[in-house]
């Protein structure tokens, strides 16, 4: 028997006046791990909320076609029979969990304590899913106390033990940072080996490459077409859905691999020769015609401490000007404090930091807003206004523009960020990535001097990200100081040449990417690998440092 | 609020009693101070209620929480002690501010009250854990859906303040002034506010879904993971503050 | 919603959720005030929210948890109040449902009539436990004033009642009405308990 059958699925918010669901039809064998790729908003989400019942039983809305898990019909069945059958794992690990437990151990119990599950069978359940997800020394934590990528482990152990079927996951790993989200693909990986049926929406295409045994490619709620992951990213076409084939893919195609056609390409690293970049060279950097002269920060011999005795920035050295700049480092390698420091949220206790001549501790938050734009990871934490473009123009009265200059520049800015179709919706109609962009928009228009991001990429999709940096570039081609906390080691790579690697309140490296990559021992110590297409060039014999896919040819 | 409420964890009789008992023991304990309105006998029920904080080695951790009902107290001392309606028997004069003793005497009443009600969920909230009260009333029959809201609150709010921190950062790095002039911060209010408002609403979609998928709507009979079965003394006190009630009125009625 | 609807007894997943949400709400309305120095309480927005989008039964227990939470964590005295909470969250929620929140000059009587339905429910209790007074500054040297003057102590503690509560609930109704106002259709609607589902 089929694990899942979907027949001719149709669907539609209430109060919406499109299918985000339409005439959707597959099957899954049991053991099957099956991805699922496409842009925001092609309706992956929607898809796992369908299989697992919520799609229609909690949202409502117009539903058509059918939803079997086994011989079991999703319509007819109430959520708690399909709860049984399915789990169901989010992007967002802090409202999964319950918040009436205490303890990750009680956590994982109140599910199996709502289906009438036996104590001691519970006990055994319980046991046995902390095991295989590794968080047994984690049993008698609060949940409010855990990383990201330990949540969510719990949320999988959470619904595991109510032995699902299939195991649902929605972007897993989306809001996690690599750390995280390495421990939950590490998990993902075993269950599918213990074979568990698994299906998984997820933008790191490169895991969905080397974990699916299929893979369906959704497009504005259809189904384009479903294959092996071979199949289907060796198509041509990819571009016109909005994702991008793993980096091994685009390399191998740069590099002509393909004899003919029909063929198709690899797309994972264990596919990829271990030759054949020998004898590569760069292409000659075309040097810019003239420097752009930004404004200056300068952070000398910075020191700062939340608590005592506990130093989170120990003796900083900067000087942060001219090209885009990108801070990477581990969790709490003082990062986003720094970041806190150059705005003023915080002062700091020894050392000073000047703003194109201003000593941050002359001045306040509220006043450097016209200088510096900080723009923070979550959207959700500022936006208050129920139009968009009203959210946008809020920064810019603020600092004194007169209102027709504010609402010229939100609306450039929201163009700049592909946003101006929605200037008058509600930001709380929109996804969590477009609500960023707004985010973005709303400090750009601002037109400050500098304009520092923080973790800009979390939960973009491949358009997202290169929306992001053509920004980011145009920018500085304006004058304008960019600096950018990040996490993503590849978007680093392709999109800043100047790089400040922080570690343990100190600054290990400053200086340009393509010298940042090549220290490994530093890197060890930093906590951070290498980009993808960096790793790649290297297995096949490429000595120096490769930083971006347009540099293989 | 960060350890959300003011249980502490110790080992004692109190500890171990049901939380069902204390529970009753709060609300006689209450009630008998209305029932009988004289002063030695409401200062003896106080006696008591102190007594069992000691019992329970939480008497020390009463102390702030009475603290929070200080500006109360003290209203009632000022305002009934002064200006009580009822001014015959002059006990002494501030100067020229005679001081009537009937003023006085039901201004001590009710402090003396208030400090037993105090006092009396001091016993309730310090010696029991908020789940194994929220456990037992669900096994008294209340919704275990009221019982979850009950318990997720207190997990909440922590979250919710460590939320309200990053806002005011990404406001004031808007150019949000927080502090000036009153209609500035008024201002400001709205901006504050509204974020954690849409935040929290919007999570409570998330929420739901975590809920459902965990089978909140299910019909089965529920099972526990925890044994509740660790209380002792249970019976022998209800009986007695039921004695004791009922002794309360019979006196109120008779005597 | 239908009027019957108003009063079911069976709440969505997310209207149960909600309440916890509304009580955090209550807490940082209240915090955020006192960090700005304003000078009211503003510790009720969350549950005239909850009345709002769920209803009057959800909004009632909003405003009955709520208190009995408070005086779980922050003081015991609060558990008095519980039954004016209770009733805050069901007038606003009978009110909005008969259309007075359509505008915001009707949210302004609602806030004045909740604040004068407060001060009603509060006094009683005000009387029984502390002889009338609630503890706020200003109300309680009305009230002394009135006392003094031999007017009769129902009159002085409704007094005392009215001018702490209807100054804040008038504001409390008229935030809770702007956010209300602001929010988009895909979230207010998780609430209802009422839709069903459209088999195509």
């Amino acid at each position: 028997m089929k694990s899942i059958r979907v027949e001719q699925l149709k669907y539609k918010y209430p109060g919406s006046d499109h299918f985000v669901l339409d005439e959707l039809s597959f099957t899954v064998e049991r053991g099957d791990f099956i991805g699922i790729a496409g842009e925001n908003g092609a309706g992956k989400t929607t898809l796992c909320y369908a299989l697992s019942g919520l799609v229609p039983h909690f949202f409502k809305g117009s539903y058509g076609g059918n939803v079997f898990i086994g011989d079991l019909e999703v319509y007819t069945h109430s959520m708690s029979e399909i709860t049984a059958r399915v789990g169901l794992v989010f992007d967002n690990p802090f409202s999964q969990m319950t918040g009436a437990k205490y303890t990750v151990y009680d956590e994982i119990a109140f599910g199996l304590e709502n289906l009438g599950v036996p104590r001691e069978e519970m006990h055994r359940r319980i046991q046995k899913c902390m095991k295989q997800l590794k968080i047994e020394e984690l049993w008698n934590v609060n949940p409010f106390y855990l990383s990201g990528g330990q949540l969510q482990r719990v949320a999988i152990a959470s619904v595991m033990a109510m032995k699902p079927d299939i195991l649902i996951l929605d972007e897993p790993t989306s809001q996690l940072d690599p750390q995280g989200a390495e421990e939950v693909f590490q998990v993902v990986e075993q269950l599918s080996a213990q074979g568990v049926t698994i299906m998984m929406a997820e933008q790191k295409i490169e895991k969905l490459a080397a974990y699916s045994d299929r893979i369906l490619l959704m497009n504005k709620g259809k189904l384009i077409c479903e294959g092996t992951p071979a199949e289907i990213f060796s198509r041509d076409d990819l571009d016109d859905y909005g994702i991008e084939p793993p980096v091994y893919t685009s390399a191998a195609r740069s590099l002509k691999f393909r004899q003919h056609t029909p063929a198709n390409l690899p797309v994972v690293l264990g596919e990829m020769p271990t030759f054949g970049l020998e004898k590569l060279s760069l292409p000659f950097p075309h040097e810019e015609a003239v420097d752009v002269k930004t404004a200056e920060i300068v952070v000398s011999d910075l020191s700062f401490s939340y608590e005592k005795d506990s130093e989170i920035i120990k003796g900083i050295n900067l000087k942060l000007s001219g090209k885009p700049l990108a801070i990477i480092g581990q969790n709490g390698a003082g990062k986003t404090t720094l970041v806190k420091l150059l705005k003023a949220l915080v002062k700091p206790q020894k050392g000073e930091i000047t703003v194109d001549g201003v000593k941050t501790t002359d001045t306040t938050a509220a006043k450097l807003a016209a200088v510096i734009g900080l723009i923070f990871q979550n959207p959700n934490d500022q936006i208050f206004k129920s139009k968009v473009l009203d959210e946008v123009m809020f920064g810019p009265l603020n600092i004194g523009q007169s209102p027709e200059t504010a609402k010229a520049n939100a609306l450039k800015m929201l163009d700049r960020v592909g946003m101006a179709s929605k200037k008058d919706e509600n930001p709380y109609d929109l996804s969590l990535a477009e609500r960023k962009l707004v985010a973005v928009a709303s400090v750009l228009a601002m037109d400050t001097k500098v304009v520092i991001f923080d973790e800009p990429t979390i939960g973009q999709d491949a358009m997202g990200k290169v929306k992001l940096s053509l920004l980011i570039n145009e920018l500085y081609a304006q004058g304008k100081l960019v600096v950018c906390i990040l996490h993503d080691m590849d978007f680093v790579a392709e999109t800043f040449e100047h790089t400040v690697i922080l570690g343990g309140g100190r600054v290990l490296f400053n200086g340009e990417t393509r010298t940042a990559f090549s220290q490994d021992e530093l890197l060890r110590e930093a906590g951070l690998e290498q980009p993808h297409v960096t790793q790649l060039a290297r297995r096949m014999g490429y000595t120096g440092i490769l930083l971006k896919k347009s540099e293989l040819h | 609020m960060k350890n959300g409420t003011f249980y502490v964890e110790k080992a004692s009789i109190v500890h171990d009693v049901d939380p069902l008992s204390k529970l009753l023991f709060v609300f006689v304990s209450v009630g008998v101070t209305y029932i009988l309105s004289t002063h030695s006998f409401v200062l003896g029920v106080l006696a008591i209620t102190l007594l069992v904080l000691l019992l329970g080695k939480v008497l020390q951790y009463i102390f702030p929480i009475i603290g929070l009902s200080l500006v109360l107290i003290f209203s009632i001392i000022i305002v009934q002690g002064f200006f009580h309606p009822d001014r015959s028997t002059l006990w002494f004069t501030i100067g020229s501010v005679p001081i009537y003793k009937e003023g006085f005497s039901y201004a001590l009443l009710l402090t003396l009250r208030v400090l037993n009600m105090v006092c009396a969920f001091g016993v309730l909230i310090l010696t029991t854990k908020p789940d194994d009260l929220v456990q037992s009333l669900i096994r008294k029959g209340m919704s275990p859906k009221i019982g979850y809201v009950l318990l997720s609150v207190l997990q909440i709010l922590p979250q919710m303040l460590a939320v309200t921190g990053k806002i005011t950062d990404a406001q004031r790095s808007r150019g949000m002034e927080t502090e000036g002039g009153f209609i500035t911060r008024v201002k400001s209010f709205i901006p504050l506010l509204t974020p954690v408002v849409l935040n929290s609403i919007n999570d409570t979609r998330d929420r739901s879904i975590a809920l459902e998928i965990r089978g909140f709507n299910s019909t089965s009979e529920r099972t526990f993971l925890h044994e509740t079965n660790h209380f002792k003394y249970g019976f022998v006190i209800k009986v007695l503050l039921a004695v004791s009630l009922a002794a309360v009125i019979a006196w109120r009625i008779f005597i | 919603m239908t009027k019957q609807s108003m009063w079911s007894l069976k709440f969505s997943t997310a209207a149960l959720v909600l309440i916890p949400a509304a009580i955090g709400i209550n807490y940082l309305g209240k915090l955020f005030a006192e960090l700005l120095r304003l000078p009211l309480w503003l510790d009720s927005i969350g549950t005239v929210l909850s009345s709002m989008l769920a209803g009057p039964i959800i909004g009632a227990l909003t405003g009955i948890i709520n208190n009995i939470i408070y005086g779980f964590t922050a003081s015991p005295i609060s558990f008095v109040y519980a039954i004016t909470s209770g009733v805050i969250g069901l007038v606003v929620g009978i009110m909005a449902n008969k259309g007075w929140i359509a505008s915001i000059g009707r949210a302004l009587v609602l806030g004045l009539v909740v604040g004068v339905i407060a001060a009603t429910v509060s006094t009683p209790l005000n009387i029984l436990f502390w002889g009338g007074q609630t503890g706020n500054i200003w109300g309680d040297a009305l009230f002394a004033t009135m006392i003094t003057h031999d007017l009769p102590l129902w009159l002085a503690s409704f007094a005392d009642s009215l001018v702490v509560d209807v100054p804040d609930k008038i504001a409390t109704v008229l935030v809770g009405f702007l956010i209300f106002k602001n929010l988009p259709k895909n979230l207010t609607r998780m609430y209802d308990s009422r839709s069903e589902i459209d088999r195509l």
